[in-house]
């Protein structure tokens, strides 16, 4: 008798447990439909103790837009920085190890790992950003990368720029291997100009420093070329976060959508210079970089999947097989998920605002 | 020649001064050269003005501070691991024989070779700096705390047997302060090298604040003014770290002496 | 018969004993890797690291690199070397040169040598002309130091010695205190070819166009993994072959020695 009233109430203990156990599983479940945090990597600087994000980020820091949406839905937004000079690599290493959900960076290196087996998306493009240059030194007689055959390059490997200038050795008929190429980052590439290392040196606006300092003379730049001569950067998302939280990654992209609108409006020219500072340059180097440029102030800050972007990546992918910096096959169109940007352009009502542009290399579609 | 040495003051440690300033004049020489000598070998006084600016804007301290944290935990997780397992080691032949031979031969990878893999695996923070420092400061520590128990004089250790001392007691009451001098030695060859790596992977990890971190973005920025001072604060807190525990280690061992 | 036959197996099993550990590790990786733990991207196995080192090495990229970075290794330790032993001679002897040079020499030892690539990089460009001050820098100071100890420890007795014989500086320097301070020295000699080797590869992966550091570094801006693990193990069996290498040519320097 006393075995039975033992085993019965043991019995409805243990029923007990279990409820409240598979209830809060089932709880825990419904909480993680929405992650704790975001972590988006995007180019810092660390300037007088204090930090400030490139581009978009800084835009999107400044509107805090963003972090509100997000703390509504008890999200924390966190900026991941990462240096200059290196973005790369560290950005490469962080979306393989799970350490960072998006970033904010150039087209080769997501190629690469893209190329290597990680799986990234990109889910707002970022117009066409970045002029690149050509330096040689002050006392150079080079009057054109023809004239460099046979000579020493400073090229870090593996970054954006890289695209542009194969794509200027091809419009002259030359190819990586016509030169001996020195892997240095940005910052060992200047001092090998300065210290007469390299006879050339491939870069972005910091040209214009060193132009500046004497250390150097710009050769060539994409400045008066067409868009498609431009680096390229886009907000990329790791695969799986995009598909796990497409809701969360909306708000994202409506986000970025916002940035780049109120960027490209000339009326903001002043602003976005500002927050361009963050980076150390001088406003005077930033002012060089962006203005008198032949493609339009609202036209390089388009987030539109058209024709053009899909050109520049098919591009690219050709290259980087053919360089075998990948090993395997990618289809650019599998690389893009337009959803987002679609939806963020309706919501926003800028379906119109920006014009999709096809293979002319004039820029305009 | 002779007597030009002879010639020179003679008062003492002034001697010393000659070298540096003649250096001092050498570069300020260089840096009026021309535009891309100047590039490099900045003018004395933009030197000095940015001494005085990072000082006065706070930047250097907060840099020194926290290269010194940084430097201070990866000394303090690796010293602790490496003691024990140096005293493990020691103490036991089976544990010296298993984990010897990969010791010795991890030991031989440099430091920062490490790096790319540990940026990989633990990203570009703190996590990955402390690691490193950690294993800068665990090598010495194994090696010395091995040594040091080791070499515990062996009537010491016939004492003890005499005595019929139980293994616990054998380590704590002979073992450990026996091996105490060679421990000591390895805290100091810890604390330089914990002071080094953390420079050191400060400089090729890049991101986060520290005086590598200051030396590399002032390099990228060519400003070689900046380098320098932070060259010299690094060379000076290293100074103070390794006569202080000299004057400590002295002060602990002093015991040494008496008999 | 008997005998050798215990002997040698018993030489046997201590040798296999001594693999232990390494083998262990080595089964834990790939078991982890076959396990699924982490993805591939982030934990190669060791048999992808294996084909990379293959095709390194037959596509003559590895050998390239090798000799890039041995080259410069040697070169730089060489005038590293000897500048480090003329100076520790120097200051050893002349109570004027130390005072002279003695502040500035103590003071710039405190700085870690990785600390001035920075400075060198703005000043010497990225050319070899770099490297190998940087490792001549990393192998003066052991060098110079253990000379300098070793000289003022050579016994009064034998300077006069030397001046009852009338001997001249340079007889003094070869016949008496060379012979009388090898072995320190070649102690001095190890530990700093360890330390410009790893001075090498911290300055190839910051600022080069060759070399095994720079391999590395191209690796991992390729994301791949498997080269750069093939060089963290290249580096590891460099240090370690030039460890032993010095070693046994301690033991076999001081059994010439003693009597």
């Amino acid at each position: 008798m006393q075995l039975k009233k033992f085993g019965l109430s043991f019995v409805q203990s243990l029923a007990w447990g279990i409820a409240a156990m598979v209830a809060g599983i089932a709880q825990h479940a419904a909480a993680a439909d929405l992650p704790k945090e975001v972590r988006i990597a995007t180019v810092a600087y660390a300037t007088g103790g204090k930090v400030g994000y490139n581009g978009n980020a800084g835009v999107i820091e400044q509107q805090g837009w963003l972090r509100q949406e997000l703390q509504k839905q008890g999200i924390n937004l966190v900026w991941v920085p990462v240096a200059a000079q290196t973005v790369g690599a560290t950005i490469n290493e962080g979306f393989a190890n799970k350490s960072i959900d998006f970033a904010g960076y150039g087209d080769l290196p997501s190629i690469i790992l893209n190329g290597g087996g990680v799986e990234t998306r990109v889910v707002v493009p970022g117009g066409a950003g970045n002029n690149v240059y050509v330096l040689v030194p002050p006392n150079s007689t080079a009057k054109s990368i023809v004239d460099l055959k046979g000579k020493r390059i400073a090229l870090h490997r593996g970054r954006p720029w890289e695209i542009t200038f194969s794509r200027l050795l091809a419009a002259n008929g030359l190819k990586l291997s016509d030169f001996k190429i020195s892997n240095l980052n940005p910052a060992a590439g200047a001092a090998a100009l300065a210290a007469g290392n390299v006879d050339a040196f491939v870069t972005l606006s910091d040209a214009y420093t060193l132009e500046d300092k004497k250390v150097g003379k710009i050769l060539w730049s994409t400045k008066q070329a067409g868009q498609e001569w431009k680096m390229r950067a886009e907000l990329w998302g790791d695969k799986s976060f995009i598909e796990r939280y497409p809701q969360v990654t909306q708000i994202i992209a409506t986000a970025y959508i916002k940035a780049q609108y109120w960027t490209s409006q000339e009326s903001n020219f002043e602003g976005f210079v500002k927050i361009a500072e963050a980076s150390g340059q001088p406003a005077a180097v930033i002012r060089r970089e962006y203005q008198t440029d032949a493609v339009s102030w609202k036209q390089r800050w388009s987030p539109l999947f058209d024709a053009f972007v899909l050109d520049h990546y098919r591009t690219a992918i050709a290259y980087s097989r053919q360089g075998n910096l990948i090993r395997r096959d990618l289809d650019a169109a599998s690389l893009f998920d337009p959803r987002f940007v679609n939806a963020a352009l309706k919501e926003l009502k800028l379906e119109n605002y920006w014009t999709a542009r096809g293979l002319n290399s004039a820029g305009t579609s | 020649m002779k007597n030009l040495l002879k010639a020179l003051p003679r008062a003492q440690g002034l001697q010393g001064l000659w070298l540096p300033l003649l250096v001092l004049a050498l570069w300020e020489f260089t840096s009026r050269q021309s535009a891309a000598y100047a590039y490099a070998f900045v003018p004395l006084l933009d030197i000095w003005h940015s001494l005085l600016g990072l000082l006065v804007s706070g930047e250097l301290l907060t840099n020194l501070l926290a290269t010194m944290r940084t430097a201070m935990v990866g000394l303090v997780i690796g010293g602790s691991l490496g003691l024990l397992v140096g005293g493990l080691m020691g103490v036991s032949r089976t544990v010296d024989k298993l984990i010897g031979p990969l010791y010795h031969a991890v030991r031989q990878v440099p430091l920062l070779g490490w790096i790319p893999l540990i940026g990989l695996w633990f990203g570009n923070g703190l996590l990955s700096k402390v690691l490193i420092v950690s294993l800068a400061a665990f090598y010495p520590m194994v090696l010395n705390t091995y040594e040091g128990v080791r070499n515990v004089e062996k009537r010491f250790i016939e004492v003890a047997q005499v005595l019929k001392f139980s293994r616990w007691q054998l380590f704590t009451r002979v073992q450990l302060p026996g091996a105490l001098p060679s421990v000591i030695t390895g805290v100091m060859h810890a604390l330089a090298f914990s002071w080094i790596s953390t420079v050191g992977s400060e400089l090729l990890f890049g991101s986060g604040p520290g005086l590598g971190g200051l030396m590399q973005t002032a390099q990228a920025a060519s400003k070689m003014d900046v380098v320098l001072v932070a060259v010299a604060s690094i060379g000076v807190i290293g100074l103070i770290i390794n006569v202080g525990f000299t004057r400590i280690s002295r002060h602990l061992l002093r015991w040494r002496h008496a008999h | 018969m008997a005998i050798n036959k215990l002997i040698a197996t018993e030489f046997l099993r201590d040798r296999a004993v001594l693999a232990i550990s390494p083998l262990l590790l080595l089964g834990a990786w790939t078991w982890a890797c076959h396990a699924g733990l982490f993805p591939e991207q982030i934990l190669v196995s060791p048999q992808r690291v294996y084909e990379a080192g293959v095709e390194l090495w037959d596509s003559g990229e590895l050998a390239m690199h090798l000799e890039k970075s041995l080259s410069r290794l040697a070169i730089g330790f060489s005038i590293g070397a000897l500048v480090g032993l003329a100076f520790g001679v120097a200051m050893g002897l002349s109570k004027r040169v130390e005072a002279l040079c003695g502040p500035s020499f103590n003071a710039i030892r405190q700085v870690p040598t990785i600390a001035f690539i920075p400075m060198l990089i703005l000043i010497f460009g990225v050319e070899e002309t770099f490297k190998i001050v940087v490792v001549a820098k990393a192998a003066f100071f052991p060098i110079a130091l253990a000379t300098l100890d070793a000289v003022k420890g050579v016994p009064k007795q034998y300077f006069e010695v030397a001046r009852v014989y009338r001997l001249s500086t340079a007889q003094l320097v070869r016949r008496i205190i060379l012979p009388a301070t090898v072995p320190p020295v070649l102690t001095g000699f190890r530990i700093s070819l360890g330390r410009s080797w790893m001075v090498l590869v911290a300055a190839e992966l910051l600022a080069a166009d060759s070399g095994i550091g720079q391999m590395m570094e191209m690796g991992r801006q390729m994301f791949r993994i498997d080269v750069v693990m093939v060089g963290v193990v290249i580096t590891g069996l460099v240090g370690f072959v030039l460890d032993r290498g010095f070693r046994s040519l301690e033991t076999r320097l001081v059994r010439w020695k003693l009597p």
